[in-house]
């Protein structure tokens, strides 16, 4: 897998204001380079901030401070327009809730961000999506309704959704959270695979152990910082 | 700039599929709140279609009595109230006509018992005398055939037009023109000619016209019972009216001139059915508003349990611009399907064959539905969805998607 270099924190900080007019520093100062085909684990309590960094990493939010660059270009100032741009084209996220749309069938969930696309992507978002829904083992499942699906069975469809549009990065917050540890275990390990084989990068934000030990790259996220818990040597 | 049409075009189309998907889910409160939608709409566009056709119809009708504006004249003897012969009025008259410089000026001289005969069939005609100008103040129009020309009066058998009543009494349906008939009665023997066939709707009896020169030369006895008439611009007809009836007077001393204008929209008939269609619009109108805001009650309420699906549609890349546009769009394109359903209501009550057979009997050609209703009614459907979603969308839009996400 190549070492191109797809997302570098440098310094970054995220500050919120409280309703008494006290400032919050959610996160202090966080350093971290992603490489294309990593798998990086950050782990931490629950209020430290995780959440807030995968916002940040995924440009739905903006640091106070600090450095964010997106494949060598700086993006920590640009626009919403500019964000939701690389947004649409690099980044898919897995939600613990699993997030899929209401109403909608498994097919017209993983066809949802093809919308957002243009030309062939949008035109052939049905072949896409079948496709896509065949690699994680639901190809005779795309016209089910995702209420009357397993936990797992959701959270595949919301890993095809995810990785529909050929991301650079997944980000996955607490994507075993609702399910049982032998589920949790299964979808996991297909998430891994399936970045892994689509070149994409997977950062994964947990509370469990577990989880966080499937990553290449682990982090422990405390006091506003990322520290190292440990390394593959050749990443 | 390709790529960017093409990106318009693909952001269109994927709003439209969005905004679709997003009311095929929600059919029913769709369905429900936008029946009051399609019934407004029908309304309107059933009303003013209605309105219009009538108003068609009628202007029709009311511009072969004489297009607007129409000045009549006569003139008579104040003294026992007969009418005047034509040879004592008419050159007055065409004098005043030159003198005003009008274009369209006819006499109208009126020649009863006349009796027309063919090789078949003889019947008894009303026979008009006029000059060339009257088809031009009459609408008339001659689908067989030519109208009279000036050059007529020249001729031995003088021209005759007819009307089609006129062809089918006397059996002459499908005989090529010109044809001969005679004419009979009233000092009258002469074998005409027939040079053309207006469309004009008579009511049973037949009916030609000759020239008013050529009645003159061949009704022996001079023909009394005549009008004269002119087609003049709309503006300022009134005081023409007075100045041509002061210079009739002068023409025709000590005798009695009546010049008015008596087209229908001298006496108000320039909307037959404009107050009921006013009435029937601000009904609809009412209706609309309620439709309207019942859409969008349900879509503010809507948008509200739909916060986390936005955050996921952000997430997914989807701008504020989209996310605005894709919400207005589900509004827009739910009242446009009311809209086409609206129009095509009134089409099937307009174009009805019970509407046409009983509300407008008696009517031979009734106008196609005016294509302005029902681009009106899709217009008011339209704008009606724009105003409906512009507060759902402009909330979907301010949605945060961090919270949004965890809502």
């Amino acid at each position: 897998m190549s070492s191109e270099e797809l997302l570098r924190l440098t310094g970054v900080a995220r500050t919120v204001e409280l309703p008494d007019g006290d400032d919050l520093h959610i996160l202090t100062s966080v350093d971290l380079l992603v490489r294309r085909g990593d798998h990086v684990g950050i782990v931490g309590r629950s209020g430290t901030g995780k959440s807030t960094l995968l916002n940040l990493l995924g440009l739905l939010d903006r640091p106070t401070g600090g450095t964010l660059e997106w494949a060598g270009r700086n993006v920590t100032d640009i626009s919403g327009r500019q964000a939701a741009r690389i947004r649409g084209r690099d980044v898919g996220f897995v939600f613990q809730q699993f997030n899929l749309l209401p109403g909608r069938t498994a097919l017209e969930n993983v066809m949802a961000p093809l919308l957002y696309a243009s030309g062939k992507e949008f035109w052939q978002r049905r072949r896409i999506a079948a496709a896509m829904l065949d690699q994680v083992g639901l190809g005779d499942r795309l016209d089910a309704m995702p209420q009357f699906l397993s936990g797992g069975e959701q959270q595949r469809i919301a890993i095809a959704r995810a990785l529909v549009r050929r991301p650079t990065v997944v980000l996955a917050d607490e994507p075993t959270g609702a399910l049982d540890v032998e589920t949790g275990a299964m979808v996991m390990k297909l998430l891994d695979q399936a970045t892994y084989e689509s070149g994409a990068a997977l950062i994964t934000i947990t509370h469990d152990q577990n989880v966080a030990a499937l990553a290449r790259r682990r982090f422990r996220l405390a006091e506003g910082r990322l520290h190292p818990l440990a390394e593959e040597a050749a990443v | 700039m390709r790529a960017a049409a093409a990106r318009v075009a693909t952001g269109l189309a994927a709003s439209t599929v969005e905004a679709w998907q997003e009311l095929r889910i929600h059919k029913l409160r769709v369905l429900l709140s936008l029946v009051g939608v399609a019934v407004a709409v029908a309304s309107i566009t059933a009303t003013v279609a209605a309105g219009q056709i009538a108003k068609q119809m009628f202007t029709e009708s009311y511009e072969t009595e004489g297009r607007p504006a129409h000045i009549s004249i006569s003139a008579y003897d104040d003294r026992n109230g007969m009418p005047l012969s034509v040879e004592r009025v008419r050159p007055a008259f065409q004098t005043v006509a030159e003198r005003f410089g009008v274009t369209y000026a006819s006499a109208r001289i009126s020649a009863f018992d006349i009796k027309a005969t063919t090789a078949g069939s003889s019947k008894r005609v009303e026979l008009m005398g006029v000059d060339p100008a009257y088809a031009a103040i009459h609408r008339v129009v001659v689908p067989q055939g030519r109208w009279l020309e000036e050059s007529d009066k020249e001729s031995l058998s003088p021209a005759l037009v007819v009307d089609e009543t006129f062809l089918k009494k006397l059996g002459l349906q499908g005989t090529p023109l010109p044809t001969s008939v005679d004419l009979r009665g009233q000092g009258m023997s002469v074998t005409a000619t027939i040079v053309g066939v207006t469309s004009m709707r008579g009511y049973g009896t037949p009916r030609a016209f000759m020239l008013a020169d050529s009645l003159v030369h061949w009704q022996t006895g001079a023909p009394t019972d005549a009008g004269y008439e002119m087609w003049v611009p709309v503006e300022g007809a009134d005081e023409l009216a007075g100045e041509i009836n002061a210079a009739m007077r002068a023409e025709l001393p000590g005798l009695q001139v009546d010049a008015y204008r008596d087209d229908y929209m001298a006496w108000g008939g320039e909307d037959p059915i404009g107050p009921i269609k006013w009435v029937i619009i601000g009904i609809a109108g009412i209706i609309l508003l309620l439709g309207a805001l019942s859409l969008l009650n349900i879509a503010l309420v809507t948008i509200q349990q739909r916060i986390r699906e936005i955050g996921i549609r952000r997430s997914f890349g989807a701008t504020t611009g989209r996310v605005f546009f894709s919400v207005m769009m589900e509004s827009v394109v739910a009242t446009v399907v009311a809209g086409l359903v609206g129009v095509l209501l009134a089409v099937a009550a307009v174009k009805n064959p019970l509407v046409e057979k009983y509300v407008l009997q008696g009517i031979d050609d009734v106008p196609p539905f005016p294509l302005s209703a029902a681009f009106l009614g899709l217009a008011v459907a339209l704008a009606v969805g724009a105003l409906a979603g512009i507060l759902p969308a402009m909330i979907a839009a301010r949605v945060k998607i961090i919270d949004a996400i965890r809502f």
